[in-house]
């Protein structure tokens, strides 16, 4: 079987290198660019999990009661994922690719744009999942205090999945670096699609309903399965749908934003298309 | 120190083969069956006013656009069926600079260096070499942002030959430096000719084309409209001479009217003056009809040619 160029681009030499590129720029730098994926968990866990969690003494989940800042746990794990994958293509890709010129001191190279897609979208990825490690650190930290009871086994799963969603919400947030007309425009993806999408998503509170558009919305939004599928895991112990849903919708994406984004940004970028 | 030759390649077969090349965007033709060759140790200039596709011509040769028809051979390599290795083969100095401003200058090399395969041998040396050569060995642990603009050049430039390409396009190499940064960056690309390079060159500056090319490519409306050495595209284009008069001079009117009878191109006004390109008959016949007029007599230059086709287009 093979596999259209599209694809077969993200195993190539290529995508490596400018992943590799990125990676470097990285070690160079994680000292100071580490603070604050690290502080933002717990200071969030701290504001919202323990200080907001102490006004609501009687929180449930499912019908079972759970601390809040236990329910918080995960949806912070999937929204890290989401935003710092999604933030990632778009905002640093666009400064690359606009301002300073990377992506055409690539392009003059054996490298392709494919190439510098999936070189963008892998980094994106990898950041994303390194971020919601140092949130699962701070979580253990919790654990430790004896403010946090996880079913740490779940782990072992989630960590994988947050890879995978985080290189769909990648993608995604490449299509806007396509589409964006300039910097300034930026607030509109973030307004249009990370607002809605990473909270009205089950990540900070649950969102249930009747309406057909609640329902149609919660089986549309890939977060909200990412974040149950991780509470299910993680609170309970258990293997659930949602695992599956947000799998099949991460998967979803990746196959159809990947040959999108492509065309976008071979049009943006080459003049091509 | 000189660059290493480039490996084993018949003299004589040209290292860029391109021929009927067509590209189109939004239904215009951009580039119109273009055909163009560059030898080793060869300059050849793209030259045409804005918009006669000298850009898409030199983007469709060093493989960023696909061309709708054509074919391109690098090294004997088609472009289409090995895109790969063709690509290894090639090398591109851009308009702008497209240096990684997150690295210093030496990682520069040292990341450029990764994006070919297999990577360049004994790539601290040549890295070394690159340095020394382009000047650049006093910078090499700085960031290229403090670089001036001459030196940012030679980094390009350093950075474009680290994988010991056959080819290299210089897409405006010396546009929006000072003088002397300019007859520097002319320098490295006289020595790169003598290492054997075979350089694609285009250009705003005709002094420039004059200077550097060994041979031209006249572009206009996507079309190649001559090809060959400055004199014999100018005598082509241009004229033999180019005869100069003051265009205040009421009998300026007079010579438009005379070259417009005579069937001649329509005089160009330049400032003051008004130039009118001619043969050795034309030029006779003008002394005869305007004996008593005061002008001069020049022979063309890239100028005039630049001139005469942006009229046109």
């Amino acid at each position: 079987m093979t596999f259209p160029p599209h694809y077969r681009a993200a195993v190539q030499w290529q995508s490596r290198a400018v992943l590799g590129r990125h990676l470097t720029v990285y070690r160079r730098n994680w000292h100071t660019a580490v603070l604050p994926p690290l502080l933002e968990p717990i200071i969030l866990l701290l504001a919202f999990g323990v200080g907001l969690g102490g006004f609501i003494p009687d929180f449930a989940w499912r019908g079972r009661p759970v601390a809040y800042l236990a329910y918080l746990a995960p949806g912070m794990l999937a929204y890290t994922a989401f935003m710092t994958a999604f933030f990632q293509a778009l905002f640093a890709a666009y400064i690359r690719m606009h301002y300073q010129k990377t992506w055409e001191g690539q392009l003059i190279t054996q490298v392709r744009l494919e190439h510098v897609i999936w070189g963008e979208v892998f980094w994106a990825a990898t950041l994303g999942t390194v971020y919601a490690l140092i949130v699962i650190l701070v979580l253990a930290g919790f654990s430790l205090a004896g403010w946090l009871h996880l079913h740490w086994a779940g782990v072992v799963l989630v960590v994988p999945l947050l890879f995978l969603a985080a290189l769909a919400f990648a993608t995604l947030g490449l299509l806007f670096t396509a589409l964006v007309p300039s910097i300034d425009h930026m607030n509109i993806p973030f307004f249009l699609v990370i607002m809605p999408l990473g909270f009205a998503s089950s990540t900070y509170f649950p969102l249930e309903g009747d309406s057909p558009w609640t329902q149609a919305w919660l089986i549309l939004n890939p977060l909200h399965h990412l974040a149950e599928g991780i509470r299910f895991l993680l609170l309970a112990g258990e293997w659930n749908s949602h695992l599956l849903a947000a799998c099949g919708l991460f998967v979803l994406m990746i196959g159809v934003l990947i040959p999108l984004d492509e065309r976008l940004l071979r049009r943006r970028v080459l003049g091509e298309g | 120190m000189s660059m290493p030759a480039p490996d084993s390649h018949p003299p004589d077969v040209p290292i860029l083969r391109a021929a009927g090349l067509v590209k189109q965007f939004t239904g215009r033709r951009v580039v119109d069956g273009v055909d163009l060759q560059c030898r080793a140790g060869q300059v050849l200039g793209l030259l045409g006013a804005n918009g006669a596709g000298k850009t898409t011509t030199l983007r469709l040769c060093a493989g960023f656009l696909q061309p709708d028809a054509g074919t391109i051979h690098v090294a004997g390599i088609d472009r289409r069926a090995d895109p790969e290795a063709a690509a290894r083969r090639v090398s591109v100095c851009t308009q702008d600079d497209t240096f990684d401003s997150d690295f210093t200058v030496r990682g520069n090399l040292e990341q450029m260096s990764r994006y070919f395969h297999p990577r360049p041998p004994a790539v601290k040396e040549r890295i070394a070499a690159l340095l020394e050569r382009f000047g650049l060995d006093r910078y090499a642990d700085a960031k290229p942002d403090i670089l001036s603009g001459g030196y940012r050049r030679r980094l390009m430039l350093a950075r474009a030959l680290i994988h010991e390409p056959h080819l290299l396009f210089l897409d405006e190499p010396t546009t929006g430096l000072d003088p002397q940064a300019r007859l520097e960056v002319w320098e490295l690309i006289d020595a790169l000719r003598r290492d054997g390079l075979a350089l694609v060159l285009t250009t705003h500056y005709m002094d420039e084309a004059e200077r550097l090319a060994d041979e031209l490519l006249i572009l206009r409306e996507g079309q190649g409209v001559a090809a060959g050495s400055s004199r014999a595209v100018l005598g082509d284009l241009v004229g033999e001479h180019v005869l100069v008069l003051d265009a205040r001079n009421p009998a300026a009117e007079t010579v438009r009217t005379w070259a417009r009878q005579a069937g001649l191109p329509e005089p160009t006004r330049v400032l003051s003056t008004l130039h009118l390109a001619l043969d050795g008959p034309g030029l006779a016949r003008f002394s005869a009809r305007f004996g008593d007029l005061r002008f001069e007599v020049r022979p063309p230059t890239l100028d005039d040619l630049f001139l005469k086709l942006a009229e046109k287009s």
